[in-house]
């Protein structure tokens, strides 16, 4: 079976993701042994020509898949360590085309923030479930997973994260993608019958309500993925490597910096996307 | 700063970076030892160490079904195989987890914890 990793990548002003993507696709080559791939827009690309990162591009990964760029805006409120946010532009509706865009017989699909340092879910390449989903989030420090994170609404089903997200080209997965796209294009009236608000379109919600109509509207009996340990977008990176990161927790309410920690060997959610992108020159060398 | 102060804040926070630390080498061991075979997910466990060994034991050594973490039967074509492979993973992951723990339990400061060297 032909096994790879996956990433969608489109560049806006604000964050670069080319760079976080050459960083997470780097550490998953390395770690699972397998292709990585990109799904990107013809302005993503001449933005890595630009700035002197596509020759690390066309090197690590296996294919560049040209889409259209979504026109869809959608925002969300990013904070870049402390508790300042931001809205920035998040182009990201168009995940339910992985199926049909994916090179691979098994894909692995992440996030550009979600680094791989570890091996262990090449040990999900041959589970026997056509689609898996991380089950949950789990926040690095422990106490600051809110309800949101948890569930899409009260009379929702709960959330799983779209982080990762691990399918096989079948049937199966084609109809689930199908409906994941179908929720993206009636997003106001998943919205109405679970009561979530539809400002910001999210995959994880969408993902989360395909899964579980696929299981029957209850909850499943299937394989998940492991959940996503996450580094929150209020915290900082301190210095990372390619076996390492070392972070700064922050408290919730005050936003400080409120103690270190190291991960090593272990794979993590990197949620503040430019403390990441801004340490990509540490990386330079290994590509 | 009242410097009694400052050492119970110090002190807080190598308590804080303390248990952060042991919570991520708990999380490393447990992934560690999560075992994907015949299309099944195994938590290797002490358990799943000893029911394996007891089959071995009565005779049952291949074509078996076994139930994985997910509570579904799996069927192990070779169970021998099978039991050194959750046995190795079982004691790398464990001897790793034991050498950080004692590593863990020996730092006086923030700085060796998080290893900033």
């Amino acid at each position: 079976m032909n096994n790879g990793v996956l990433l969608f990548v489109y560049n806006n002003r604000d964050i670069d993701y080319a760079r976080s993507a050459i960083i997470a696709g780097f550490l998953a080559n390395t770690n699972l042994q397998v292709p990585v791939s990109i799904i990107t827009d013809e302005s993503t690309i001449q933005w890595m020509k630009q700035s002197d990162i596509y020759q690390h591009a066309e090197k690590l990964f296996d294919k560049i898949i040209y889409t259209e760029r979504s026109t869809r805006l959608n925002y969300r409120n990013l904070r870049n360590g402390g508790l300042e946010k931001k809205p920035v532009l998040f182009l990201n509706d168009n995940r339910c085309k992985a199926w049909e865009l994916t090179p691979y017989d098994r894909t692995l699909l992440i996030d550009s923030d979600f680094l791989i340092y570890s091996d262990r879910l090449s040990e999900f390449w041959n589970v026997d479930s056509s689609v898996l989903i991380s089950s949950a989030m789990k926040d690095i420090r422990g106490d600051r997973c809110g309800y949101h994170d948890r569930y899409i609404s009260d009379t929702g089903p709960d959330l799983r994260w779209a982080t990762t997200v691990m399918f096989s080209k079948d049937q199966e997965s084609k109809v689930f993608f199908e409906l994941v796209e179908s929720i993206k294009d009636n997003y106001q009236y998943f919205s109405d019958l679970y009561s979530f608000l539809p400002g910001q379109y999210r995959n994880d919600i969408s993902f989360s309500i395909a899964h579980h109509m696929m299981s029957g509207h209850s909850s499943s009996l299937d394989y998940f993925l492991p959940p996503i340990l996450t580094v929150q977008d209020l915290d900082s990176i301190q210095d990372i490597d390619k076996d390492f990161v070392r972070v700064y927790i922050n408290d919730p309410i005050t936003g400080q910096d409120n103690f270190l920690c190291n991960l090593k060997n272990t794979d993590v959610h990197i949620m503040n996307k430019n403390a990441l992108i801004d340490n990509f020159d540490k990386f330079e060398r290994f590509l | 700063m009242d410097e009694k102060l400052k050492k119970a804040l110090d002190f807080s926070n190598l308590k804080k970076t303390l248990t952060a630390r042991r919570e991520h080498i708990r999380e490393k061991l447990e992934s560690r030892l999560i075992y994907g075979h015949a299309g099944g997910i195994f938590n290797i466990d002490h358990t799943l160490i000893t029911f394996v060994q007891m089959l071995i034991d009565q005779g049952r050594k291949t074509q078996v079904p076994v139930i994985d973490s997910n509570k579904n039967p799996i069927l192990i074509p070779d169970l021998e195989k099978f039991r050194d492979e959750i046995f190795d993973r079982y004691f790398q992951a464990l001897g790793e987890y034991f050498t950080e723990y004692e590593k863990i339990k020996s730092s006086r400061t923030v700085e060796k914890l998080v290893e900033y060297e």
